[in-house]
């Protein structure tokens, strides 16, 4: 019940400041067209640089608000926690695992965990209505499972040309207009926003990886929350192998690490949302 | 002497500016152009020396001008004086190549998969890629605009799934100057592509 009553606390405070940050970014633009009409010579090239200026300035109503970051100290320092973590922990031990285990075997690992995760993406799929691209889930799961050798393989996509449609609760909200809400970065799983939290904690419902003994469900592969913590870790250190080298990459991009890893978490997300 | 090295001067500067694609061959361009990429990155080598190859390649295609602007944002662009301009135009471009440059060592024998042209915002065009590997498809889309309202289309920004560049470095630099001077964020850039 405690888990439930925060949730409610949770969306009550990201719905208000969703509703804040809209009219709070609505308000520039209309005083920019302001400006506009009061000049009554216009040189082309102004103009274009207006419509260029106005294709970024939706993009950036879209992304995460920059005025409102209550929690940008701790953000900070997780972002740092996470930064050592990664570089000194993970990243090597994720070397390591990719020298002695085979790419192919890699691969098919991190397929095998989507599959099984399949009723996320179908139940969030029915939840934005999206009534085809559940179907294609529910029909990827089944051939998958029954095929693939439990999802080690994507005999559905090689032979049947079906492609993933994932979605998950954080999405959904999206869907329904719901805004990111504050900041938060999470340790060990990096940068997210209130809305995504939310959605996590929801999908952990469903997922058959996430048992931490909220409900009676007996369709659950993690049994405890020791096994919740081992599968999800190493679902997380499978995919790190998979992907080595760029979060240095990215990192060597930003010239202040928090807010650019934010940014492009948001950028991201705002694209997996309108698609 | 002058006069030949005029001429040779107008003549770079017209092949350079003949390098834009027409509307109709942004696909096709595009092709060629990432196919010469490919077979670049496939070369046994250093990342140094391939880096540069593309670069050459690909140099002729994107609009790195109004990119330095667009990063800016009009309001700071409007407020500098036009040497700070060239200054950051160096600096940025500089920073973009580097960074196109060490993205390359990430190539993992991936293929290129063209989903087509489309018209995007207001009279530019976007050709959406993939990027396919083993494991993941990463969307890459280049943003074309008409460079010279003359038809020569030019790249003004590349998304790598929803991760637009000019948006992530507007936001950076905005960031930047909010607690520093134009000159100041200036020289740490120049410090940073050292």
């Amino acid at each position: 019940m405690k888990i439930i009553r925060f949730i409610v606390l949770a969306m009550a405070i990201f719905w208000m400041h969703g509703c804040a940050k809209h009219t709070e970014k609505i308000t520039p633009r209309k005083a920019d067209k302001r400006v506009n009409i009061n000049h009554s010579t216009i040189d082309i090239s102004a103009t274009a640089n207006d419509s260029f200026e106005e294709e970024f300035a939706q993009e950036e109503m879209m992304a995460t608000s920059d005025n409102f970051d209550p929690l940008e100290g701790y953000n900070r320092i997780m972002t740092k926690f996470n930064d050592k973590l990664y570089l000194n922990i993970l990243d090597p031990l994720a070397k390591n695992y990719a020298y002695i285990v085979p790419e192919g075997v890699r691969v098919s690992l991190k397929r095998g965990f989507k599959n099984i995760q399949s009723p996320v993406s179908i139940a969030n799929n029915l939840l934005q209505l999206k009534f085809k691209n559940a179907f294609d889930e529910s029909h990827r799961f089944v051939v998958n499972t029954l095929f693939g050798l439990g999802g080690l393989f994507d005999p559905a996509r090689s032979h049947l040309g079906l492609e993933p449609c994932e979605e998950d609760f954080g999405q959904t909200l999206g869907h329904y207009q719901v805004g990111d809400g504050i900041q938060i970065v999470l340790p060990f799983l990096g940068p997210s926003n209130l809305r995504d939290f939310v959605g996590e904690i929801v999908d952990g419902y469903v997922d058959p990886f996430n048992n931490l003994k909220v409900t009676n469900t007996n369709y659950k592969i993690a049994n405890t929350t020791t096994e919740t913590f081992l599968y999800q870790g190493g679902d997380i250190f499978n995919k790190a192998s998979l992907h080595i080298g760029e979060y240095q990459m990215i990192k060597k991009d930003a010239i202040d690490l928090y807010p650019y890893l934010q940014d492009i978490y948001s950028q991201h997300r705002n694209q997996q949302i309108k698609e | 002497m002058k006069k030949i090295l005029t001429t040779i001067g107008i003549l770079i500067a017209m092949s350079a500016e003949s390098m834009a694609l027409k509307q109709e061959e942004i696909e096709s361009g595009m092709r060629s152009k990432l196919e010469t990429v490919l077979r670049i990155l496939s070369k046994n080598g250093s990342t140094t020396v391939k880096g540069r190859e593309i670069i050459a390649t690909m140099d002729s295609l994107f609009d790195y001008t109004l990119m330095a602007r667009l990063v800016l944002g009009q309001q700071v662009w409007g407020t500098i004086t036009p040497t700070q301009k060239d200054e950051f135009t160096k600096v940025f471009v500089l920073k973009l190549k580097q960074s196109y440059v060490d993205k390359l060592e990430l190539y993992n024998n991936q293929k290129v998969a063209y989903k087509g042209v489309a018209p995007y915002q207001k009279g530019r065009m976007q050709l959406k890629t993939e990027l396919v590997g083993k494991g993941d498809v990463y969307k890459i889309n280049y943003n074309f605009h008409d460079s010279d309202k003359n038809g020569d289309w030019l790249i003004y920004d590349v998304d790598l799934d929803g991760v637009s560049i000019i948006q992530s470095n507007r936001k950076q630099f905005a960031g930047q100057l909010k607690t520093k001077t134009f000159d100041q964020m200036l020289i740490e850039l120049k410090a940073v592509n050292k």
